[in-house]
């Protein structure tokens, strides 16, 4: 039951993520750690950390949840799920592109889309700091990895890997 | 990653117009999930219909998902390694870092008028003081879109 509902939701989040793979965290935040309870909000960031780090998109943490909630079973089923919404959005856009490009449900409905899922991430953003910044070393962190991502070309990976290591040598 | 697709696509294999590469790209670009991936199916189904998108999708994320389940295997191993503690509570303050970049970097782009920040800030609202669902609040976000920019997209 709890793999059909892990399934399910994973589909509908996937079909929703709009406007960049990151789009799918704030709902994904809501129903695995604030619904669910499947994942502390601690394993939650360590999971973005891994979906960062691992070569493909951001996507691959949800095999990373899929086997901290049921096992292999759970991992491979979270991937499928992932996938499944793009490869029937994208085979029906790629046959009916010209009447897809020119929607006007699609356009209008995305413009809406767009801009609300920026203030969805900062709200989920700022709700996992409160979990993640705990003193002033944190902050800290949290500030450079902010500054280094924002303006300069340094791959995120770097970044969350050197802030690994800052933390094993502060703590 | 895209100069590097083209190239090999395009240029070197010919199995695709520059044209067909290009549609492929917008295409991944404004469908739901990642739009690599996306671009990646529709350059699949184009070549070899549903098989050559499933096969891609396999190609982009199959080392990626491996990883992804070592690594968990090790984590919950090792969860109360006190040197794994520390190390992921430096990753966990650098991916709020992360986070809130990517929230600057996508508003930069976005946010161009009264109208989106508006879109932005209720939808901020929403979800940190009211707790609504974000599943519910994208679909509204978008019916909302149909009819504030309905008109003039027509």
């Amino acid at each position: 039951m709890i793999l059909l509902k892990f399934c399910w939701i994973l589909i509908v989040v996937n079909a929703l993520t709009i406007g960049g793979g990151f789009v799918m965290l704030p709902m994904l935040h809501k129903e695995f750690v604030e619904k669910y309870h499947w994942l502390t909000n601690q394993e939650f960031i360590d999971a973005i950390a891994i979906g960062q780090v691992t070569p493909g998109p951001l996507t691959v943490m949800n095999a990373f949840m899929g086997y901290k909630i049921y096992g292999l079973l759970g991992a491979v089923l979270a991937m499928i799920s992932s996938y499944l919404p793009c490869i029937i959005i994208v085979t029906l856009v790629a046959k009916y592109y010209y009447d897809y490009k020119e929607s006007v449900i699609v356009n209008s409905s995305f413009k809406g889309i767009i801009p609300a899922v920026i203030g969805l991430l900062a709200a989920v953003s700022i709700s996992l700091g409160k979990a993640s910044l705990v003193d002033f070393s944190t902050f800290g962190i949290a500030i450079v990895s902010f500054s280094v991502i924002a303006f300069t070309k340094i791959d995120p990976t770097f970044v969350i890997i050197g802030a690994g290591i800052a933390g094993a040598l502060l703590y | 990653m895209l100069t590097f697709f083209e190239r090999e696509l395009v240029e070197k294999h010919k199995w695709l117009t520059h044209e067909e590469f290009i549609e492929s790209v917008a295409i991944g670009q404004m469908t739901p999930g990642p739009p690599i991936i996306n671009t990646g199916i529709c350059i699949g189904y184009k070549l070899k219909k549903i098989k050559g998108a499933l096969v891609t999708i396999l190609g982009q994320v199959f080392t990626g998902t491996v990883l992804a389940i070592l690594l968990a295997i090790f984590y919950l191993k090792a969860k109360n390694n006190p040197l794994l503690g520390s190390i992921m509570k430096g990753v966990g303050a650098a991916v709020v870092g992360l986070l809130l970049s990517i929230v600057f970097k996508m508003a930069r782009k976005t946010i161009k008028d009264y109208k989106t920040a508006l879109f932005a800030l209720a939808a901020f609202f929403a979800l940190s003081v009211f707790k609504l669902n974000p599943i519910g609040l994208i679909l509204a976000s978008g019916i909302l879109g149909l009819i504030v920019y309905g008109r003039e997209t027509r």
